[in-house]
């Protein structure tokens, strides 16, 4: 207890020492002002060396300098106040509120910590917060479980990951990407980024990773593919073929709803829907037995009519 | 009860966190401090007792901050070096950019001024964590139907709700008595007391198409009806993600068998359709009578074009 405390003492007024000089302190200053280091020479050496490093990762910036630069003096230390401080420039009310809002978006004990602690730095900015006049209820977000920082911290450097994914065979293939993007839809968390080995942009269900994901540095040529909005990774619109399916009026609301133009026929209506993948798609139209049938194209009749003959063989 | 001393740099970071909330909120309960930041009151004692000895080189009275927490009330005077909040984390920043993306698909287009205010946070969060744009998280549910759900829970009031059972295809309106709001898989669901349907039934908030909040008798039936459960055998013919994913499976292999649990044949009977030649069901026979027979008919109108 007692040398925890005299530890997070001595880091505490270095902070304040190094954050109120104007000037770079050497550390025959900072060895004679700040209290807390005691003993020989060499401990007070060994102990500064350790808390530096101890507050850079608390994410705190020492600058080391030269207060002279005339002269080759000793070199000196201290903590710019604008690197220290939460510097979102001038913020009013309902943008607080709003930071606020989005921070307690997600569900407590995952990402949750981590926003939780960015809640208490807005919360100490002393403007008050009104969450109650901004008209929304957000849905919660949910780490899943993920290594979300892994996959952010990748895209901020455009570093490589590499991992194993399953794909829909459940085949094991490594896949190495230098991720773009990270987003979240229906519940899971996806991943795109530029898969090494075809160099085109490909979308990754993080959850279908699996094991780790081993990041290492990217390649030194690495240029981020500009304009790429990550929701077209799910809704592309111009370049694929499109299905006309016949659903009977009434029913097969998920058909529908991935219809861009529907066509009424009586007791069925006409639905066109776009072709993301066959499989996928035939599998929902199975689901909707005699309610869902397939016009075009002929390569979706043939798929549909296959695992029907299959259906009653294997059941009959 | 067993005492836990938190790490020493945990507890730094604490210490530099707790000059600006104080600063900003004079006057707070120790009590309430303590549950801000996680800890027994008798830590944040501790806490405030080693910040009473922090300050300026010096460390006089002039240089050492002033705290003052023996009513149960804590004050600061004289901490102005670190009187503003720290910088936020690389994670920290990710967290609430995401938030805000969040946020946007939850407010109603109309408040451009609010949309605005989101896209400019997001860009000035992204500069300080130095984040190129490529977050984004679209919310599933429609923004009038998850405020009607909140407005219903917070009055406890109830819910008409149009809603789309996948399995049954269809879309019936409902009248319930909304209780929680409870995670399983991913996925949202509401409990509540279905006054359609005289017993207790969960619905998944993504499918929920509208919500109009209105008053309903309170009154619950005492004991929930018992709802059967069948279990089905299910052979695997070709192992696909599909399958393993839909089933909840983490293994499988060919010509291998598993059980599974389902209150609804239906929805089991639509799973077998949808696996297609992947699998095939080996038991209950009705139901795989019912697939040969639903299969065979399909496959009928297909030949006769």
């Amino acid at each position: 207890m007692h040398t925890v405390s005299r530890k997070s003492e001595r880091l505490v007024n270095l902070t304040i020492a190094l954050l109120a000089t104007k000037r770079y302190l050497t550390k025959t200053e900072i060895f004679n002002s700040v209290d807390g280091y005691e003993g020989t020479a060499e401990t007070k050496e060994r102990m500064f060396e350790r808390d530096k490093d101890d507050l850079r990762s608390l994410g705190i910036e020492i600058e080391v300098g030269s207060f002279d630069p005339l002269f080759n003096d000793e070199a000196g230390y201290k903590i710019r106040q604008e690197k220290y401080h939460f510097e979102l420039g001038d913020i009013s009310s309902t943008e607080v509120s709003l930071l606020s809002l989005a921070a307690e978006a997600w569900q407590e004990a995952s990402f949750g910590d981590v926003a939780q602690s960015a809640l208490l730095k807005l919360r100490s900015i002393g403007i008050p917060s009104d969450e109650l006049s901004i008209p929304a209820s957000v849905h919660k977000l949910n780490d899943g479980g993920q290594d979300l920082s892994l996959i952010t911290k990748a895209i901020a450097q455009s570093h490589l990951v590499t991992f194993s994914y399953r794909d829909s065979n459940l085949g094991i293939k490594s896949r190495s990407v230098v991720p773009i993007a990270l987003s979240t839809r229906d519940g899971f968390w996806y991943l795109s980024g530029v898969d090494q080995e075809i160099q085109e942009i490909r979308t990754f269900r993080v959850d279908r990773i699996s094991g780790a994901i081993a990041p290492s540095v990217g390649p030194s040529d690495f240029e981020a593919p500009t304009g790429f909005d990550p929701s077209t990774a799910f809704s592309e619109s111009s370049k694929h073929d499109f299905a006309l399916i016949d659903v009977r009026v009434g029913k097969a609301s998920s058909l529908r709803a991935l219809a861009i133009s529907t066509q009424s026929l009586g007791e069925w209506d006409q639905v066109k829907i776009p072709i993301l993948n066959l499989d996928s798609l035939c599998s929902l139209l199975l689901w909707h037995g005699p309610d869902a049938f397939v016009q075009e194209p002929a390569e979706l009749r043939e798929l549909v009519i296959e695992h029907l003959v299959a259906l009653v063989k294997n059941h009959g | 009860m067993v005492k836990k001393f938190s790490a020493p740099l945990e507890r730094t970071a604490r210490l530099l966190d707790l000059v600006p909330y104080i600063s900003s909120h004079q006057g707070i309960s120790l009590a309430e401090l303590a549950t801000v930041f996680n800890v027994d009151q008798g830590q944040m004692t501790n806490d405030l007792t080693t910040l009473w000895m922090c300050g300026l080189p010096g460390y006089t009275p002039l240089e050492l901050m002033d705290l003052n927490f023996e009513s149960g009330f804590v004050t600061i005077r004289n901490a102005e070096t670190l009187s503003k909040p720290r910088s936020i984390s690389f994670d920290e920043g990710v967290a609430l950019v995401l938030g805000l993306d969040l946020l946007r698909s939850a407010i109603s287009s109309e408040r451009s001024d609010l949309l605005n205010k989101i896209d400019l946070l997001s860009q000035r969060l992204a500069r300080l964590i130095k984040l190129p744009s490529g977050l984004s998280a679209t919310s599933v549910v429609n923004q009038e139907v998850s405020g009607a759900i909140t407005g219903a829970l917070k009055s406890r009031m109830g819910l008409e709700i149009t809603y789309h059972s996948l399995y049954r295809d269809e879309i019936s309106t409902r009248s319930i008595f909304p209780i929680e709001i409870v995670e399983t898989d991913a996925h949202l669901y509401l409990s509540s007391y279905c006054h359609t349907a005289s017993d207790f039934r969960q619905f998944r908030i993504d499918r929920i198409q509208t919500a109009t909040v209105q008053a309903v008798q309170q009154e619950i039936a005492k004991s929930p009806i018992q709802r059967s459960r069948f279990t089905c055998t299910v052979k695997v013919l070709t192992p696909t993600r599909a399958i393993a994913e839909h089933f909840k499976q983490s293994e499988l292999a060919v010509n291998t068998q598993f059980d599974f649990d389902t209150y609804s044949l239906q929805w089991m009977e639509r799973s077998i359709m949808a696996s297609g030649r992947a699998v095939c069901l080996q038991s209950p026979p009705d139901v795989r009578k019912s697939i040969a027979v639903m299969a065979q008919t399909m496959l009928d109108r297909y030949k006769a074009r």
